[in-house]
């Protein structure tokens, strides 16, 4: 490849400001800098109401459909929860049918040790390979063009807790993959696959000694000192401290830099794991060839609420206090939205986005949260109440922020919720739950358990605010024709005029949306819009008895969202939608 | 379905006779086997009070396998598919049974409310 072509393809990847959008969705988070910002413009604030259904399929899976479709070339590509099918639509012939469908061999066993139903957060296409992960912890790589599977790699050990529905991402030609596990007290890490081959090349553990960690001692901004993955836990409570790489990852090519949070220290109860517990609930910068940990920042050190980190880090390019800056832009489950510097960790701006109780800030200096003691858990506290945001998050890392350049703004759905917090003792048996909390929701100030943002990273503040009556649990995704699209867990797929937050049309689809919706060029030269329908996650335990295929399950209404499942079922559904 | 790899508490098949619980009602033993499932974090999944969480309510009278001290038994010890581990390798047989009898001893609702609407607003 000509050199100044992969010098622009990297600029416009990261900048997510192509003025000649290919049209396609090619990796989950449409480019490098994760925006999930779609360059074409058909779709307008005045158009917008005319939008239609054109195509809809039934999966055939009930679980919670997350993630996002694939547009490459003229196919769409789908994969589903457990048991992961994969199909391929023919977006060139009337009614999109198959090319082909892909039906791998998962253990079933796996389903038991997913900790919020046996999600999957979608494929990467590069090298004409669709790559993705099964629940039961491998990760495949299927041809593109036949659906015939080129290599499958065995990652995680469900034995162990380790369950992977994240969605691989590929940087460098390394296919870059991370486990859940932060209810079952893995011991977190991230892999660099060989994207040829499949072949495991590094892996590089969140916590434990620097050998382990793949770190250079003396590096990063808030915490350098040499093997602090030991020295911030006690004894080896690193072991099976958790940190999970369920969430999304980002790269700077010009960096070198690939960016993931990681999950929940393990278990819940704080007294188990004195410490700062580093690095879980952190963002890591790392190498993605080798897997060098350049850097890394605690978002909330010694976790006392299950705060994961998981959420995505987008990149983009912004004047913050006078100085133009690269940064990345972090929704983090704890509440606060951060912008840091993404060559060095630095906080930038540290301002919360969501109903905040645990702390009262984060000093900028320090980058330490200012706690607010009365809320800190662990087994001695008691049942500690008023805690904001719940352990849903303020923000779930399951349904990724958008940024349009345009505007310069952030878009996400965010959650209104509170809990109390009970912690009790645990023992970690390998393979089952450690968790150790009973933690109940109830709705935050002001009853609405949602609202959908535009958010200002440059200074920290909402632009404005969508309210819905239940968390809003989707993806985002904003358009250079100026319209912002998110779906609901009533079941209801919205959009909306990205400047001024004016609802602009609405459609039923069936079930509650936890995907993320995409947009794509369709093989008519028109702008479509693709979101899955399929309510689960974290909400196959919340919403109530919304799952009917098994007569011995039949589940009582949630106390906090009694009447969620008078409005929705589980069912997948992929959906495409036009002028 | 892949027998051989859920069944990993020594391998052996399931034994073709129904099995007695030898502890039934005993009522030491059904306090020991309510500890019991909360100390091997049976309760992660099925919730506190076996009320049902990422696996179904196991207090409810509905059986994916059977709810006789035996399959109860044969659950726990031998796991099953979609997730349940297989716990003959880390119990013995005498705490799987206070387990059992644990569950057993749980009343067993009438019905299980799955609505419960706020009642619609008068305009």
């Amino acid at each position: 490849m000509h050199r100044a072509y992969v010098t622009l393809l990297f600029v416009t990847a990261l900048q997510g400001t192509s003025p000649q959008d290919d049209g396609q969705w090619t990796m989950p988070a449409k480019n490098y800098a994760a925006t999930r910002y779609s360059g074409l413009s058909q779709i307008t604030p005045t158009n917008a109401a005319k939008l239609r259904p054109v195509w809809n399929f039934s999966t055939g899976v009930l679980g919670g459909h997350e993630g996002q479709p694939l547009v490459v070339g003229s196919t769409m590509y789908v994969v589903t929860p457990f048991p992961n099918v994969l199909y391929a639509f023919d977006l060139t012939q009337q009614g999109y049918p198959l090319r082909w469908k892909y039906r791998p061999d998962v253990n079933p066993a796996a389903v038991g040790v997913a900790c919020c139903d046996a999600i999957n957060r979608g494929a990467v296409y590069a090298d004409g390979k669709i790559i993705y992960n099964l629940l039961d912890g491998h990760t495949v790589a299927v041809d593109a063009q036949t659906g015939r599977e080129i290599w499958k790699t065995q990652i995680g050990d469900i034995g162990e807790g380790e369950t992977t529905p994240m969605a691989p991402f590929v940087a460098r030609n390394r296919v870059i993959v991370g486990p859940s596990g932060g209810e079952f007290g893995i011991y977190g890490w991230v892999k660099g696959l060989d994207l040829a081959t499949g072949k495991i090349l590094w892996t590089a553990h969140n916590m434990g000694p620097d050998s382990l960690m793949l770190a250079q001692s003396g590096r990063g901004a808030f915490g350098g000192a040499a093997n602090i993955g030991v020295s911030t836990w006690s004894g080896d409570a690193w072991k099976r401290g958790g940190a999970p790489v369920w969430g999304w990852i980002s790269y700077d090519p010009q960096l070198d830099l690939i960016y993931f949070g990681t999950g929940n220290p393990g278990p819940y109860n704080t007294e188990q794991r004195p410490g700062e517990n580093k690095w879980t609930n952190s963002v890591l910068a790392r190498r993605p060839a080798n897997g060098t940990l350049v850097w890394a920042y605690q978002f909330t050190p010694h976790d006392s609420w299950d705060y994961d980190a998981n959420a995505e880090m987008i990149l983009a390019d912004f004047v913050v206090g006078g100085r133009m800056r690269k940064v990345l832009v972090h929704f983090d489950k704890n509440g606060f939205a951060y912008t840091l510097d993404r060559a060095t960790g630095e906080v930038l701006v540290a301002e919360p986005f969501a109903n905040v109780t645990w702390a009262k800030g984060i000093n900028r200096t320090t980058g330490l949260p200012i706690l607010d003691t009365t809320k800190t858990t662990g087994v001695s506290k008691g049942n500690v109440k008023g805690i904001c945001p719940s352990l849903e998050g303020g923000k779930s890392p399951a349904s990724p922020a958008a940024y349009s350049p345009r505007t310069g703004w952030f878009y996400t759905a965010t959650n209104n919720l509170c809990m109390n917090f009970e912690a009790s003792q645990v023992t970690r048996i390998p393979g089952t739950p450690y968790i150790g909390a009973s933690t109940p929701y109830m709705a935050g100030p002001g009853g609405n358990m949602g609202e959908f943002i535009a958010w200002d990273a440059a200074r920290g503040r909402k632009v404005w605010g969508i309210k819905e009556k239940y968390p809003v649990w989707s993806g985002s995704v904003v358009t250079a024709g100026g319209v912002v699209f998110y779906g609901t867990l009533d079941g209801w797929f919205k959009a909306a005029d990205a400047r001024t937050g004016k609802p602009l049309w609405k459609f039923k689809v069936g079930s509650g949306v936890v995907g993320a919706p995409i947009s794509f060029r369709g093989a008519d030269g028109k702008q479509y819009i693709a979101v899955y329908a399929g309510i689960g996650g974290d909400w196959f335990l919340l919403s109530g008895d919304v799952r009917s295929d098994d007569p011995a399950d039949v589940r009582p209404p949630a106390d906090f969202a009694p009447d969620l499942a008078r409005h929705t079922s589980q069912g997948g559904t992929v959906w495409i939608f036009g002028l | 379905m892949r027998y051989p790899e859920h069944v990993s508490a020594g391998g052996n098949a399931p034994p073709a006779d129904d099995l007695t619980n030898p502890f039934a009602k005993d009522s030491a033993s059904i306090a020991d086997g309510s500890q019991i499932f909360t100390r091997m974090n049976c309760d992660g999944c099925h919730g506190a009070g076996a009320t049902g969480w990422v696996g179904p309510s196991l207090v409810d009278g509905r059986w994916r396998y059977g709810g006789s001290d035996g399959s109860l038994f044969q659950s726990i010890f031998y796991g099953r598919p979609r997730g349940m581990p297989a716990y003959g390798g880390v119990m013995s047989a005498g705490a799987i049974w206070r387990v059992v009898s644990y569950i057993r001893a749980q009343p067993v609702p009438s019905t299980v409310p799955t609505e419960r609407w706020e009642p619609p607003q008068r305009p």
